[in-house]
């Protein structure tokens, strides 16, 4: 048996355990964007700090333009995947059995990246074959190359990959909520949309969010489906991978994954700050209020 | 309107039905289903159709011929592809050894509070682009990287080590940097099943640790476990982006092959080879519901 002090340093060391397997995880990220402000590149005897490579990346049109294209993709992936995870959590809760929905809305979690993208890939191919033929046979245009490899089906490989993730955190969300308020609601007149918007909303709100993040952040990381399913246009991940194997790794491939780092970090670290900062704030009130009862 | 002083439906009335709870509003709800239907489990299933087909120039056409499946077992894609299964199981083991013992104490000895915010530490790297933390790992595992500089710096190793870049070991270290974060999220809900007083009889009991956690922690949290290692030995085998980058000359798997084939427009070969990897899937899928039933990690969910 472990005494006292015994349990308070295996304590300590399970923590700098973890800790350690986070900064593990960690280095080689802060290792390239410390590169990326190397003057000189990888491997160079020295460091001269610059930001011009990121002048580089941010002044090369070509490379504005694929990161244009990636806003785009995660603006849709977010305007389409945040509403229908909201819908399917919805609907997840409120069926019964809800092991085949949950499998279904999971399954694409399990299939990797190229096989996913591959399948997709035939499938618009084929389904865009199939419009034309349609097309053609009704003599109408209107619906003519819907499936032709582009943005549509680069956003759809994206829709695919990233609901279950907004799916899943909604969900988790959406666990706290008591039906029961939206009943009260509606039994007090309001329309379903009005209980959705007045009573269940503001309390799933930070779920929503956080889904939001997620799915931009996804988005944004997104490569290999997209890659496949794109068309004609490019992603910044997409120039990032074929300067890196056709070309190799120059100081502005390191700014480039340095740029791709920073930001989901910013945008993850303003979520924590932001959460903390509000159950700090709810915490103060609800202390408040009790201390307010006690006093009485 | 009222006529004759009964109530007639006017067309706000047809609208509201339209969109109201039994209208579209009912319907709308079976959106997300349809979506993944139609864009995750038909192109799947019908990859299993379009792997019999007959490759054809730059296409290929109806038919039924067990070529592409000929092809891929009969030459040394097989080969690669049970060696790529060999990589992803090392990285499964390596990732539970790492990544298990820490869900088990944000569980076991976080409070409640806290140890949603521990375990958000882990997203922060999973949010980080996989290509960039697979192309971190160059310039760290390189001949004149991080690790190797730094092991000379301290006099532990006079040359650099080079088995660990472009090699099957690159592969692996590639795959637990990018999935060891599943392990510590499938631990963290599988332990959900563990309640906290199973720990307490155990310390009454006079258990030691790895006693509990041999035969007490595993066997209750084991679906959540085969659930976190199915997927991370299916991206093991399925991403192509690892060997691609850290693999070096030859390096492949599932994944990469099937892209060869893509590049190479061998349509019904990429899709017999996706084949093989779904039903791969699947099987183990199957095996750990029969196993340990999967579907208690929808518990908390349920």
């Amino acid at each position: 048996m472990l005494d006292e002090h015994g349990k308070a340093w295996s304590y300590r060391a399970k923590w700098a355990y973890l800790l350690f397997v986070v900064f593990v995880l960690l280095l080689p990220v802060f290792y390239i964007i410390y590169i990326s402000f190397n003057e000189h590149g990888f491997g160079a005897a020295i460091y001269e700090f610059t930001v011009d490579w990121y002048r580089v990346v941010l002044g090369d049109r070509m490379l504005v333009a694929s990161l244009e294209w990636t806003a785009y993709l995660a603006v849709g992936a977010v305007a389409s995947a945040v509403p229908l995870g909201l819908l399917a959590a919805k609907f997840c809760k409120s069926s019964r059995n809800k092991v085949p929905f949950v499998t279904l809305m999971l399954m694409p979690l399990f299939v990797p990246a190229d096989i996913m993208g591959s399948s997709l890939l035939v499938f618009f191919k084929n389904l865009n074959g199939f419009f034309e033929w349609l097309s053609d046979s009704l003599g109408v245009t209107w619906f003519y190359g819907w499936f032709e490899l582009g943005f549509l089906t680069a956003l759809i490989g994206q829709i695919v990959y990233t609901l279950p993730y907004a799916f899943i955190v909604i969900l988790i969300t959406m666990s706290r909520y008591r039906v029961q308020q939206t009943e009260a609601a509606r039994s007090c007149g309001a329309t379903a949309w009005q209980a959705f918007r007045d009573v269940e909303f503001p309390q799933i709100r930070a779920g929503v969010f956080s889904a939001c993040a997620f799915v931009t952040i996804l988005s944004f990381n997104e490569a290999t489906r997209t890659a496949l399913l794109k068309g004609g246009f490019d992603t910044f991940q997409n120039v990032l991978v074929s300067q890196m194997l056709n070309i190799g790794m120059s100081g502005e491939s390191y700014a480039m994954a340095g740029i791709m780092s920073v930001i989901p970090m910013v945008v993850i670290g303003s979520i924590l700050i932001i959460t903390l900062i509000r159950s700090d704030r709810l915490e103060r009130v609800a202390r408040a209020k009790a201390a307010a009862v006690m006093s009485n | 309107m009222i006529r004759g002083g009964q109530d007639v439906p006017t067309s706000p009335n047809l609208w509201r039905r339209f969109v109201g709870d039994n209208g579209l509003q009912k319907w709308v709800f079976y959106l997300p289903a349809l979506f993944m239907l139609l864009f995750s489990i038909v192109p799947l299933a019908l990859t299993v159709v379009w792997s019999v087909f007959e490759r054809t120039t730059f296409w290929m056409e109806p038919g039924f011929t067990l070529f592409a499946y000929e092809s891929f077992f009969t030459s040394a894609r097989a080969e690669n592809y049970l060696f790529s299964m060999i990589h992803s199981s090392w990285a499964v083991v390596i990732s539970f050894i790492i990544g298990f013992p820490i869900a088990v104490f944000v569980r076991r000895r976080i409070p409640q509070v806290a140890q949603h915010r521990v375990i958000l530490l882990f997203i922060l790297p999973f949010m980080i682009s996989e290509l960039v933390r697979v192309f971190a790992m160059r310039p760290v595992l390189g001949r004149h990287g991080l690790i190797n500089n730094l092991l000379i710096e301290i006099g532990i190793i006079n040359e650099p080590i080079s088995i660990i870049l472009f090699s099957p070991i690159g592969v692996v270290i590639g795959d637990v940097m990018s999935f060891l974060p599943f392990m510590v999220f499938a631990g963290f809900l599988a332990m959900e099943a563990v309640q906290k007083y199973v720990f307490e009889v155990c310390d009454d009991l006079g258990a030691r640790a790895v006693h509990t956690f041999r035969d007490v922690i595993i066997p209750l949290a084991a679906p959540g476990i085969f659930a976190g290692g199915v997927f991370i030995f299916v991206n093991s085998l399925g991403v192509g982006l690892v060997p691609t980058i850290l693999g070096g000359p030859g390096a492949v798997n599932a994944g990469l092959i099937v892209n060869q084939a893509i590049v190479a427009v061998d349509f019904p070969l990429a899709m017999a080879i996706s084949t093989i990897m779904i039903v791969t899937m699947v099987l183990l899928l199957y095996l750990g519901h029969r196993l340990f039933d999967l579907t208690k990690i929808l518990e908390p969910i349920q």
